[in-house]
């Protein structure tokens, strides 16, 4: 029984070291980064004046995102890199729907 | 043997500590579902945004799943959010591509517009240009119209300046003949006297007259003539009128001799008609004794 109740002790530590890694990445996310950066840097010439709002919340993401990854929190920052990506990615396209419509209606008013 | 069984309770109530979904995920999630059935529903999207709306389609799947397993509420979250940011981008895209396919359709259409007015442009210019040609074309006709009238008129009248010419020599040369210009040309009489020995024997002096008269005639080919036999109104008038055309007769018969062509020279007797002087005189009705010779205008 002794045995048995110190194999149990050493497995509830082993098992919650491994809960608390599987929490944590072990990677920094490095292409997710470099997409969500990438996605910003393309959307904000046109998303400035055209979807302000949108942009911001990509900026705000992708900054929280910057941080988590230099705090170490890689998992974070991978999720918030995805989640600033698909910000940045329907502001760029709030943007060119926009600026579409602008030059449709100009077209039909006879420029 | 129950002690491992006992473990992986331990182990899993552990995993599900990290990882129960909270008030703030099923929100997210609520969120993600409305605006993924928006998208969906609208035929805009399912035309222009088939793959976004797909992309949408399956971070919400996983935030279910993950949901139902009871995962991280944190990736439960994650998931809604990329769900619900894919959603609306699937509309924008509808909204630029619809714009984008409708810019072009336009764009297409003024071109065509265009292309059309140039074409009626050019059409008119044509037009234009054929109905100058036309018109340069009848003008020139109408110079052409006057230059030959006019030089019709000049032939005309150097013609007649010949002819006239020529009926004054022959006037000087045979002696006998008059010529005067009347409506109908010119009339060449010449007196029986002149001509005829008696009946329709010639004197030996028309010989000249006959030759001149048919040089003339010769010389102006284009012209017909009419022969006509005038007597006095002394005697019966059907004898005058048979001798009158026996005479012309034989003045033509003279002249076709002479090379007239026939067909040139009509001749006919008037008898007593058309005296040109008084038949109560001798010499009046020698006047009347006559042949003319009516030279058509041609």
């Amino acid at each position: 029984m002794k045995a048995a109740a110190k194999a149990a002790v050493l497995f509830l530590a082993v098992a919650f070291v491994a809960a608390l890694a599987a929490c944590a990445t072990t990677d920094p996310p490095e292409s997710e980064m470099a997409a969500a950066r990438a996605m910003v840097a393309q959307a904000r010439p046109v998303a400035q004046a055209a979807a302000p709002t949108e942009l911001a919340t990509a900026e705000g993401t992708l900054a929280r995102a910057e941080t988590a990854l230099q705090r170490g929190h890689y998992e974070h920052a991978r999720l918030l890199a995805e989640e600033a990506e698909a910000d940045a990615r329907l502001a760029w396209t709030t943007a060119e729907a926009a600026r579409l419509q602008g030059t449709l209606q100009s077209e039909r008013s006879g420029r | 043997m129950n002690t491992p069984w006992k473990f992986t309770v331990l182990a899993a109530a552990l995993a599900a500590g990290c990882a129960a979904v909270s008030p703030a995920a099923n929100e997210r999630l609520e969120q993600a579902r409305a605006s993924y059935r928006s998208a969906a529903e609208d035929p805009q999207v399912q035309r222009y945004a088939a793959p976004e709306l797909q992309n949408a389609a399956n971070a919400l799947k996983e935030a279910e799943r993950l949901a139902k397993e009871g995962a991280y509420s944190e990736l439960v979250e994650h998931n809604a959010y990329l769900a619900e940011r894919r959603a609306r981008t699937a509309l924008r895209t509808a909204q630029a591509r619809q714009a984008e396919a409708e810019l072009v359709a336009a764009r297409e259409e003024r071109r065509r517009a265009q292309a059309q007015a140039r074409e009626r442009e050019a059409a008119a210019a044509r037009a234009q240009a054929q109905q100058a040609e036309r018109e340069r074309q009848q003008a020139e006709a109408r110079v052409k119209l006057v230059e030959e009238e006019s030089a019709r008129q000049q032939l005309q009248k150097a013609a007649a300046a010949q002819l006239a010419a020529d009926v004054n020599r022959l006037e000087s040369e045979a002696a006998g003949v008059r010529a005067r210009q009347t409506e109908r040309g010119w009339v060449l009489t010449v007196g029986d006297a002149l001509l005829f020995e008696r009946g329709t024997m010639f004197q030996p002096g028309a010989e000249h007259t006959l030759d001149e008269l048919a040089q003339f005639l010769k010389k102006h080919p284009q012209r017909n003539v009419s022969i006509e036999g005038f007597t006095d109104a002394s005697g019966q008038k059907e004898a005058n009128e048979r001798l009158s055309e026996r005479r012309a007769e034989a003045v033509k018969f003279a002249l076709v001799q002479r090379g007239v062509e026939p067909h040139r020279i009509e001749a006919r007797g008037y008898g007593a008609s058309f005296p040109v002087s008084s038949s109560d005189s001798e010499s009046g009705r020698q006047l009347n004794r006559r042949v003319e010779i009516v030279i058509n205008p041609s």
